[in-house]
């Protein structure tokens, strides 16, 4: 079961936008990226190394005839940080909106049971 | 935990994630060039086909033509999707008999309108008949396959609602 987690690496609007995009399809090629999120090339260079670097995403250089092909897609550690954020950022929303079924003695459903809303931000780890 | 993100920033985050999603779905869709590039080859074939009546070395240049292009579209648009081609799993099991059907009426209604035309024409004694039936059914090729591209396209929008 994956529980949330909110993750300041991914939330960077560019890198979650990246993840975003990388979290709904496989390989994705350099370009397609670069062009997809609006980035320049040195742009996304950074942002995949960065998320390389956390062990987010998977790098991969490969020729196609002599033409270098640079390709990268979430690894299981991205896919599931990823899955934990958006749980986190759900649970964010659904908690401002008071509806969030929480389980007792969840931090943030004392507020619900004492009457009040939840405290908005009120994710667990 | 993060106390800092209020509900409205995790909404506009949930949303560009969302947004992303419709984009790797939209981007694998068939794109308008390959129904319009398919519809100029096949017209041009049936005008080869039948110019060449009588001497077919027209005919069969047409149909090497129109190997070659359609050889050129399929590899063209094998290239346009293979950038980034959407996850498996993105999409929840749908109703796939209703896809297909979508897929067989439009088969069906290009195919009727090209063979109605081109009979009624050709009892008619229209010259060019077959071209002209070829024409009328690719409009009905480009116009309908971009539809049902639409269609088939917010289809998998909705069904993948939800998922990473």
């Amino acid at each position: 079961m994956i529980t949330p987690r909110f993750d300041e690496l991914i939330h960077a609007p560019t890198r979650l936008s990246l993840v975003a995009f990388l979290a709904a399809t496989g390989w994705a090629d350099f370009g397609v990226l670069r062009d997809s999120v609006g980035l320049s090339d040195s742009a996304l260079s950074k942002q995949l190394t960065t998320l390389a670097d956390a062990g987010y995403v998977e790098i991969r250089k490969a020729f196609v005839g002599k033409r270098p092909r640079t390709s990268a897609r979430l690894t299981a550690d991205g896919r599931t940080a990823f899955d934990r954020h958006v749980l986190a950022l759900q649970e964010i929303v659904a908690g401002a909106a008071g509806w969030w079924p929480r389980p007792a003695g969840h931090p943030s459903s004392r507020g619900a049971a004492s009457g009040g809303q939840p405290a908005p931000g009120g994710v667990s780890p | 935990m993060n106390d800092q993100i209020e509900p409205a920033d995790a909404a506009r985050a949930l949303s560009e994630i969302g947004r992303r999603r419709e984009q790797v779905i939209r981007r694998a869709a068939v794109p308008g060039w390959y129904w319009w590039a398919t519809a100029v080859l096949t017209i041009a074939l049936s005008a080869a086909v039948e110019s060449g009546r009588g001497h077919g070395v027209l005919a069969w240049i047409g149909l090497a033509l129109f190997m070659v292009g359609t050889l050129v579209i399929s590899g063209l648009l094998s290239r346009a999707l293979r950038g980034a081609p959407p996850r498996r799993d993105l999409v929840a099991p749908g109703p796939v008999p209703r896809v297909l059907a979508g897929i067989a009426a439009f088969a069906a209604a290009v195919l009727g309108v090209g063979l109605a035309t081109g009979l009624s024409l050709k009892s008619a004694g229209v010259p060019w008949s077959g071209t002209i039936a070829s024409a009328v059914a690719m409009v009905v090729f480009v116009v309908g396959g971009q539809i049902l591209m639409r269609y088939h396209t917010a289809f998998l929008v909705r069904r993948s609602g939800g998922r990473g």
